[in-house]
């Protein structure tokens, strides 16, 4: 129960099974436990869920800490809901084999941006100094 | 590896550890405890727990394990100890056990493993098979071992100097916050004693016997001493814990493995961050929604329907007239601008004519002041809040002295804005919406001679005020200039009157007309003339200087003429006593006719003579 009302708190969310997306992206699915003030979570029973394209493989992970700090957001997952029909589930394997294909194809299209760019004087900063903005 | 007898080989296989964490417990058999170090950190965790009941409150099951003196090595345990568990430790190989069974645990280890003295076994632990536990450990870091679920506390206490900050306020009663080095939010470096908990062994899993506190209904008391709610918010959570009943989940068997306590014990801190010496100043819209319902609900008890709408929120009609720019023209710029695009860049014009630059200036630098002040008012106006509270007499006088210090500094910078130029005192705050607000919420805190010389400043402007008020905030102005006009003299009043109808500009019949078709002039007017008529008929000796009677009637006879003749609008309050007035020195037909007059605007009867 939300002692005030308007705020945000965790603790209805205890045992219930969440979604939680990591700054690095990754994906997670697992049962809530325990929380903190900075929010870091315990997750149990957790699932690591990669998507490539249509098809989504699950690699299970068991306890999961995640440091408050690094989830960019997080929600309920209604277990009655009926699932996707629209996703396709495929083994860890393959859905691994299609992570590497398709982050080759876009290191190839960055590739060849970063080159017709530069032939135009201009470049681009990378994104991963933006984060100390 | 491990030392077994004979009966625990022969036990069913348990799942692998950690899984079989619950039937740790310390050795039954005396394994020494010479460690300074762990009788250190046992003391140094009884005063954690001592500081953690006092500050929250928690009514620990731990109170009969730290009276007891011969609790030297153990940590405390907190829940009522667990039914007696029957899983045996991990098979061992059956070719290791024949070879070592005749070695005994404590000369392997004696200089981990704490002493258990014989009447001071953990609960339950004698119910357990004798496991000799030190041989299930190989691993050196593991430097004690107890048994239950680790105490939270010891984390808690890190995660609350971490976590708050120190507040260190007089009204926080009883209150010992650790004044400490602000805490970064990473967490500390963990002692060894604290390792072990979060790690290895003994950190927490979820339950995999019985939990008595389990209960799908559960009493979730909120968190009393820290939380500051406002009494209308108390009042809702009683009403709704009364009817809150957690649904029944299906059973999870790993669910509550964060007890109500440690849930309480999160809120508590969340409500610890909300509290404030200054609510209403720093949390003012929740002040304000908790205000608003509570208002409501009395209403609604009372019967009454409110009669005064809430205030509808006017906003000016301003045309905005499409303006197709063909050309991208810059203020001050001589012809066209340059425009830049990616394969030719060039520099913009800069340079900005002189004069309109100092005009832009001034204002914002009224602008600007006016926020300024506006933070110091609020201020006040909080510590005016404060002052109905109980307080002290030293307190009170205090308060008022430095509430008496803001409001002067308030005037005086509002009365001289600009040190070289000799302008008009108050003028240009007047001329900003916002400004007018400010002045009309300062006037109640101000003296009366200084109140009469901002209304005069409002009655000498007035024209050059109700032309450049686009906003129409001028009606804010109206009570507390109201409250002041009540207070005036008869030679003040006639002061006052001079002011508004003598302009430099201005003959006094235009005046009289513009102010007569505004809205606050006009009921500036009525407001000086009905106090006129209130010393004229109170009986109270006037002490009027040389002129003033002829003053007055001047004014009389010339108001009524404007007001017979020229179409009015409807004033902000039309006083009662006007028309009385008015027929002290008017003939019956005129004052009849200034009646329609007066009536058709208003909608209302003024009242007859």
């Amino acid at each position: 129960m939300n002692y005030v009302p308007g705020t945000a708190s965790l603790i209805d969310d205890i045992d219930k099974k969440h979604l939680v997306l990591l700054r690095d992206g990754r994906t997670l699915i697992g049962y809530l436990r325990s929380i903190d003030q900075f929010a870091n979570l315990v997750f149990h029973q957790t699932v690591e869920r990669i998507h490539v394209g249509k098809k989504f493989g699950d690699i299970p992970r068991g306890i999961f800490i995640v440091r408050g700090e690094n989830v960019v957001l997080l929600g309920e997952i209604d277990v009655e809901k009926p699932c996707d029909a629209v996703l396709q589930q495929v083994s860890i394997e393959e859905i691994l084999e299609e992570q590497r294909l398709q982050q080759q194809a876009k290191q190839e299209t960055e590739k060849v941006k970063i080159a017709a760019l530069k032939d135009r004087g201009l470049s681009i900063p990378k994104a991963d100094n933006l984060d100390e903005y | 590896k491990g030392n077994l007898t004979e009966e625990e080989s022969h036990r069913d296989p348990s799942p692998q550890w950690p899984e079989n964490g619950g039937d740790w417990s310390d050795g039954e058999d005396g394994t020494n405890m010479d460690c300074g170090l762990l009788q250190a950190m046992a003391e140094e965790d009884e005063e954690i727990n001592v500081y953690n009941e006092e500050t929250f409150g928690m009514d620990l099951d731990a109170h009969k394990t730290t009276q007891d003196p011969s609790n030297g090595g153990l940590l405390q345990f907190r829940e009522p100890p667990p039914p007696p568990l029957t899983t045996p430790p991990p098979p061992p190989d059956p070719k290791q056990s024949s070879r070592h069974s005749s070695l005994s645990p404590p000369r392997q280890r004696p200089q981990y493993l704490p002493r258990a003295p014989p009447g001071q076994r953990g609960r339950g632990r004698g119910q357990r098979g004798g496991l000799g536990r030190g041989q299930m450990f190989e691993d050196p870091a593991v430097m004690r071992i107890v048994e239950g679920r680790p105490s939270l506390k010891v984390m808690q206490y890190n995660c609350l100097k971490c976590g708050i900050q120190a507040h260190s306020s007089p009204h926080c009663r009883g209150f010992r916050f650790p004044m400490n080095r602000p805490c970064p939010s990473t967490p500390q470096s963990l002692t060894p004693k604290m390792m072990q908990l979060r790690f290895g062994a003994n950190s927490p899993r979820p339950s995999s016997f019985y939990s008595p506190s389990s209960n799908p209904l559960q009493h979730f008391r909120y968190p009393g001493p820290v939380t500051q709610l406002h009494p209308q918010h108390k009042r809702l959570l009683s009403q709704k814990q009364r009817i809150y009943q957690r649904k029944p989940e299906d059973w999870d068997p790993y669910c509550n493995f964060m007890t109500t306590k440690e849930k309480e014990w999160i809120t508590k801190l969340q409500m610890i961050q909300l509290q404030s010496e200054n609510p209403y100043h720093e949390d003012y819209y929740y002040q304000e929604y908790y205000r608003r319902i509570e208002a409501k609900m009395a209403e609604e008890e009372l019967g009454i329907r409110s009669r005064r709408e809430p205030p509808k929120l006017t906003t000016p009609y301003i045309t905005k007239t499409d303006a197709y720019a063909p050309v991208v023209h810059i203020e001050g710029s001589l012809g066209q601008v340059a425009v830049s695009t990616c394969y030719s860049p060039r520099r913009a014009i800069s340079a900005v004519n002189a004069e309109q630059k100092c005009i832009r200036q001034q204002r914002l630098e009224v602008l600007s002041k006016i926020e300024k002040l506006f933070m110091v008012l609020l201020e006040v106006e909080e510590t005016e809040r404060m002052k109905t509270t109980v307080l002290s007499e030293a307190e009170e006088r205090r308060l008022t002295e430095k509430s008496q210090e803001k409001v002067e500094h308030i005037y005086f910078q509002l009365q001289h804005h600009n040190s070289l130029d000799s302008g008009v005192e108050f003028l240009p705050f007047l001329l900003v919406s916002k400004g007018k607000k400010l002045l009309a919420r300062l006037l109640p805190f101000l003296k009366h001679d200084t109140t009469l010389k901002i209304l005069s400043t409002v009655t000498s402007n007035l024209p050059t005020l109700m032309s450049r008020d686009p906003e129409e905030a001028l009606p804010v102005l109206y009570l507390p200039l109201r409250n002041a006009i009540g207070g005036l003299t008869f030679s003040q009043l006639i002061g006052v009157l001079k002011d508004l109808t003598s302009s430099e500009s201005l003959t006094t019949y235009e005046s009289l007309t513009l102010t007569c078709q505004n809205k606050f002039g006009l009921s500036l007017l009525y407001a000086l003339l009905s106090q006129g008529e209130k010393l004229l008929s109170s009986g109270v000796p006037l002490e009027p200087s040389i002129g003033d009677f002829e003053s007055w009637t001047d004014t009389i006879f010339q108001v009524a003429g404007q007001l017979s003749q020229c179409s009015l609008v409807e004033p902000l309050l039309l006083p009662s006593n006007l028309l009385t007035l008015f027929c002290r020195y008017l003939d019956k037909r005129t004052v009849h006719q200034l009646k329609s007059n007066i009536e058709s605007t208003t909608g209302f009867l003024a009242l007859a003579s």
